[in-house]
């Protein structure tokens, strides 16, 4: 074999480290690379990809039966599925509150603060907590479940152009860590970093979420958009140097490649299968683009992407 | 600062903190140090943050009585001499220190109340006031203030002048969203006794809080203020300079004083000073205009029988139109308040002849808008006025001359935004149902269809979009918008000379406007969503590629959105200046390209030219045969002699790439003195498409004159009669084409 010299990237940027839990919780931290994801000749980045599972506060209505039988009667009980995610091998718990949303229940504040009680109360995990993705509703519901988990260091989302400001105070006043939700666009993503930033809310407290499409409904974006972002942090810019979360399992099943399972061709195989197949690749992706916590659903997939990266990180 | 707010103010801080001090020997003697002390409100919830002034500015955590020794220490030490006679100082930092002062002594005071039960106050009559605000709702109401969902607050000292102006004022702070704050009396009587008998509600519900009777009791308001700043900024306790910077910038509070200002109330509204928060008040007082500590004017006077109004209610509508100017408050409305539907979805709508109710302008007719910049006086916002008959009076189909005339004031406007915001009044018409806009200047052209009268759209409604949306999306520039419409023949006959007079020296404006004379270009990196490393520099005398965004736009947008995608480029260093290359540029292009654009012309298409993105309205490329260059446009879907289609030729280019020979840009790039100018202009020109030639005729036709070559129009061919380049050579022989016998392109 002739000796190759491997090409060395000096960065002069570091991504900033992000810690969630405590206050009696376990801790996580995110973020700190160095260099690329795992270049382990480049630089040590000192924390790996961390798997967060999904779950909601209600039982999902658009799961296939593949995905809802997986985690059988689970998911009935916000509490029951968070302590079934353990065992599943949830570094993070995701729970996102669908509920809330006016047209799939229109709970209010007080039910969102008695989901997080719940879920608080049965796992020892650090959480995520989502809104239902209305501005209006996150603005009503979030600040009590940010009051419910005070002290704890949650993650807590999704700030958007319209909702940041409420989210970011709530994060400031309890001491979390706030979700910069853009959709796939470096600038808009950096531009909400810095309206944050202005807010007060301070760097080791920011997550980015730039967005991604599922395997071949727009991953390229996603890798693409991820991958800008962690260079642009490694190349010293600030405002883009935040650790990167990414849903990259919600967005694999809603697809209907991820559901279907009648009336489709042979080739496309079993339904299971190919579902965690998709989730498996596209979160292996997003993740060799540089994402910091991926948010996945599958067991399955669970179980063989934590291998990859324990793989890919030559363990 | 004036003299004698500084004598006043530092005198009745002398005054307060003697009391204070008085108050806390004799509770020390009596109850002793050991006497716990807790803000509670008149429900009995409480707050963590202790007095919360004190712990914010000092970080003092106050739980007991003899906590408040070393407060009082510091207050003291705060106080200075008052101004000698013969002596004319600035004071200002003499007398912010009082005010300081003033508000330990203030709290002091209400804590040891607390301590002898004697706080939240019930008066005789069994009225409870509520005392301090409790953390739970300093937590929903602070939330609301960062998210901008409530602008701030109103400290209310003293009574209004009579019943009836007392609940206007509240109602006219309720409308804008602002909190009430209801503090001291005057001889006796106050605002909360003028709203008792008035039966207003007060109370946490109805955003009308009263604190107390004591001027003391003002403290409340500015503990809230300092809750916020702790719980919402960020802020450590003790950090005082952030704090009240906070509040400067986000709380959009202001102090309104009815009725005579004694010594303690000059102390107290230097201590809201402090704070960033104005005082406004209804007698007369030496004003203190200049601007600094608050966004603007300190202390305003405005003697209520003096401001202008036909009773006292419009007096009092005016009086807190004023305070929310002073303190720059910004109100959003929500909703255009017309009859009819309003949404991008109507931008597009055709108003057919059988449809029509009325028309303004058009073929034969006259219709024209103006927006002009006017000083903050002299504009009254939310004023509509209809001079001439209106709408429903109009008969079916006709045509009615119309002008529209926009009047706006805003500390940051420039006369150089009235072209900017005057060209937005099309696409803000055009979101109306039953609206078409077209065209702009003299030239606008107005349909309405013959649903939106019915459902009541008259003259009016124009003015209402105009004021909304003008204020929505360009609140950071325009303060006060006032709208006329015109319908009477003889008036929009007389004005229209005036705004053609206008439009003339904006022409002038903008023809002097050339790349020389500034020293800052613009860039806008809006299409790096799809084409990543693609920044546009924008100069005077080159819009975007994409014809949307000139140099103006960039420099207004970049004022409304420090943060958006176009920001200012220096100039820098001239690198050369014939092919437009500056360092500055050079630097910024590359850092917002990802590092890949290392160099950039401003005025060559083969050395370095800008980058394409996905978007622009035309792509030149050069035509090496006929030695000159050639330009198609988007919605030319023809062949071209290049041997490509526009869009065969924005997949070679597009993506944000840089490709000497070809290169994106606007339509009214062609025209422009700084067209290719390296290259030799618009004498280089050897095709374009028909649509272009015909649509631009008039605007090339003075370009080619200018450039000496009048006759050039004709000699550049088109799609009509030539598609390939071996049709073009012999086209541009038997014309005689400047190009063929220039210096070689390449
Ligand atoms: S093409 Fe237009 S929108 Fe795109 S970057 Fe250039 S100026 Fe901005």
């Amino acid at each position: 074999m002739p000796d190759v010299e491997i090409p060395i990237e000096k960065w002069t940027g570091k991504v900033k480290e992000v810690k969630l839990g405590g206050g009696g919780r376990k801790e996580v931290v995110v973020g700190g690379e160095v260099t690329l994801p795992f270049l382990a000749f480049e630089g040590s980045n000192p924390n790996p990809p961390r798997i967060a599972i999904e779950i909601h506060d209600k039982e999902p209505i658009a799961w296939p039966a593949s995905l809802l039988a997986a985690w059988g009667d689970a998911v009935k009980d916000p509490g029951t599925w968070a302590k079934k995610a353990v065992e599943f091998g949830a570094e993070i718990i995701c729970l996102k509150l669908l509920s809330a949303h006016p047209e799939g229940g229109n709970t209010g504040a007080a039910e969102a603060k008695a989901v997080v009680d719940k879920v608080l109360s049965a796992v020892d995990l650090p959480l995520i907590v989502l809104g239902p993705g209305v501005a209006e509703k996150d603005n009503d519901i979030l600040p009590a479940a940010s009051d419910a988990a005070k002290g704890q260091r949650i993650a807590l989302g999704n700030c958007e152009e319209k909702n940041y400001r409420t989210i970011g105070a709530v994060c400031l006043s309890d001491g979390h860590i706030a979700i910069a939700k853009t959709p796939l666009d470096i600038n808009l993503c950096k531009q909400l970093n810095i309206m944050l930033s202005d807010l007060g809310v301070p760097a080791d407290s920011i997550l980015m979420d730039p967005d991604t499409g599922a395997l071949g409904y727009g991953i390229e974006y996603g890798y693409s958009i991820n991958e800008r972002l962690r260079l642009a942090a490694l190349g010293g810019d600030a405002m883009t140097s935040f650790p990167i979360i990414n849903h990259a399992g919600g967005e694999v099943w809603r697809q209907k490649e991820a559901k279907a399972s009648e009336g489709v061709p042979d080739a496309w195989g079993n339904p299971e299968e190919r579902g965690v197949l998709f989730e498996e690749i596209t979160t292996s992706t997003v993740i060799n683009a540089g994402c910091d916590i991926v948010v996945m659903c599958h067991p399955k997939a669970i179980e063989r992407v934590k291998a990859t990266i324990d793989k890919l990180a030559g363990k | 600062m004036s003299k004698f707010i500084a004598t006043s103010a530092i005198r009745g801080a002398q005054g307060i903190v003697a009391e204070a001090d008085e108050l806390l020997q004799d509770a020390l003697q009596k109850l002793g140090p050991d006497t716990p002390i807790a803000f509670k409100d008149k429900a009995g919830a409480g707050t963590t943050f202790y007095l919360p002034v004190i712990y914010g500015l000092m970080g003092n955590k106050v739980e007991k009585l003899g906590d408040l020794v070393p407060v009082m220490e510091h207050a003291r030490s705060l106080l200075q001499p008052l101004p000698r006679e013969d002596l004319w100082l600035p004071y200002l930092g003499e007398t912010l220190d009082a005010g300081a002062a003033t508000l330990f002594a203030f709290e002091t005071i209400e804590g040891i109340r607390f301590t002898k039960g004697e706080q939240p106050e019930k008066r005789k009559d069994g009225f409870e006031f509520n005392g301090p605000i409790s953390d739970v709702q300093a937590r929903s109401w602070g939330i609301q203030l960062v998210d901008g969902r409530m602008p701030g607050f109103a400290a209310i000292v003293g009574a209004a002048k009579s019943n009836e102006v007392a609940v206007k004022i509240v109602r006219e702070l309720q409308s804008k969203g602002q909190l009430t704050f209801l503090c001291a009396d005057n001889n006796g009587r106050s605002m909360v006794d003028q709203l008792l008998e008035e039966n207003v509600d007060m109370g946490y519900d109805t955003y009308i809080v009263p604190f107390g009777s004591d001027t003391t009791s003002a403290i409340y308001a500015l503990g809230f203020a300092t809750v916020a700043a702790l719980s919402f900024g960020g802020v450590a306790p003790g950090d005082f300079r952030r704090i009240l910077l906070y509040n400067k910038f986000r709380c959009f509070a202001f102090v309104l004083a009815l009725g005579p200002v004694d010594d303690i109330k000059y102390a107290a509204a230097a201590g809201a000073i402090n704070y960033g928060f104005p005082v406004i008040a209804d007698t007369v007082i030496p004003n203190i205009l200049p601007t600094g500590i608050t966004r603007y004017e300190h202390v305003v006077s405005m003697p209520f029988d003096d401001i202008p109004g036909k009773d006292d209610l419009e007096r009092a509508e005016r009086l807190v139109q004023r305070c929310v100017e002073v303190r720059g408050i910004k109100i959003k409305v929500a909703k255009v308040p017309i009859p009819v539907a309003y949404g991008p979805a109507f931008e597009g709508e055709v108003v057919r002849r059988a449809d029509l109710a009325i028309e303004f302008g058009g073929k034969g007719g006259m219709c024209f808008e103006w927006l002009r910049m006017k000083d903050l006086d002299d504009v009254e916002d939310g004023k509509i006025e209809i001079v001439g008959p209106d709408m429903d009076t109009f008969e079916e189909g006709s045509k009615v001359p119309m002008a529209i005339v926009v009047d706006v004031a805003g500390r940051k406007m420039q006369k150089d935004f009235e072209p900017v915001l005057e060209r937005q009044i099309h696409h803000m018409l055009n979101g109306a149902e039953g609206f078409s806009h077209q065209g702009q200047r003299d030239i606008t052209w107005i349909r309405v269809h013959k649903n939106a009268v019915a459902k009541g759209l008259t003259l009016r409604h124009i003015g209402d979009i105009l004021h909304t949306c003008l204020h929505n999306d360009f609140g950071a520039i325009v303060d006060k918008v006032q709208i006329t419409l015109y319908s009477d023949p003889g008036k929009v006959a007389e004005l229209i000379d005036q705004a053609r007079a206008v439009y003339k020296e904006r022409n002038a404006r903008m023809a002097g406007l050339t790349d020389e004379a500034v020293d800052t270009y613009y860039s806008c990196t809006l299409c790096q969503s799809f084409a990543p490393n693609h920044v546009c520099v924008i100069n005077p005398e080159r819009v975007g590629l994409c014809g949307a965004y000139g140099w103006l736009d960039c420099r207004a947008s970049f004022e409304i959105n420090p943060n958006g995608p176009n920001q200012p480029v220096l100039k820098g260093r001239v690198i050369d200046e014939v092919l437009g290359e500056w360092e500055g540029v050079n630097q910024f292009v590359l850092e917002h390209s990802n590092k890949v654009i290392e160099r950039f012309t401003v005025y060559s298409l083969m050395d370095a030219p800008m980058t394409t993105c996905g978007c622009c309205e035309c792509v030149m490329a050069i035509i090496p045969e006929a030695n000159g260059v050639m330009i198609v446009s988007r919605d030319d879907y023809g062949m071209t002699p290049s041997g490509m289609t526009f869009t065969t030729l924005m997949a070679t280019v597009g993506g944000g790439l840089q490709t000497p020979g070809m290169m994106g840009h606007g339509k009214i790039y062609i025209p422009s003195k700084k067209f290719i100018p390296v290259e030799g202009g618009i004498k280089r020109l050897v095709w374009m498409s028909q649509n272009l030639k015909e649509e631009m005729a008039e605007e090339l036709k003075e370009a080619c004159e200018r450039e000496g070559v009048p006759d050039l129009l004709d000699q550049i061919a088109d799609g009509s009669a030539v598609t390939t380049v071996e049709e073009l050579l012999p086209f541009l022989e038997e014309k005689g084409h400047p190009a063929l016998t220039m210096d070689p392109i390449i």
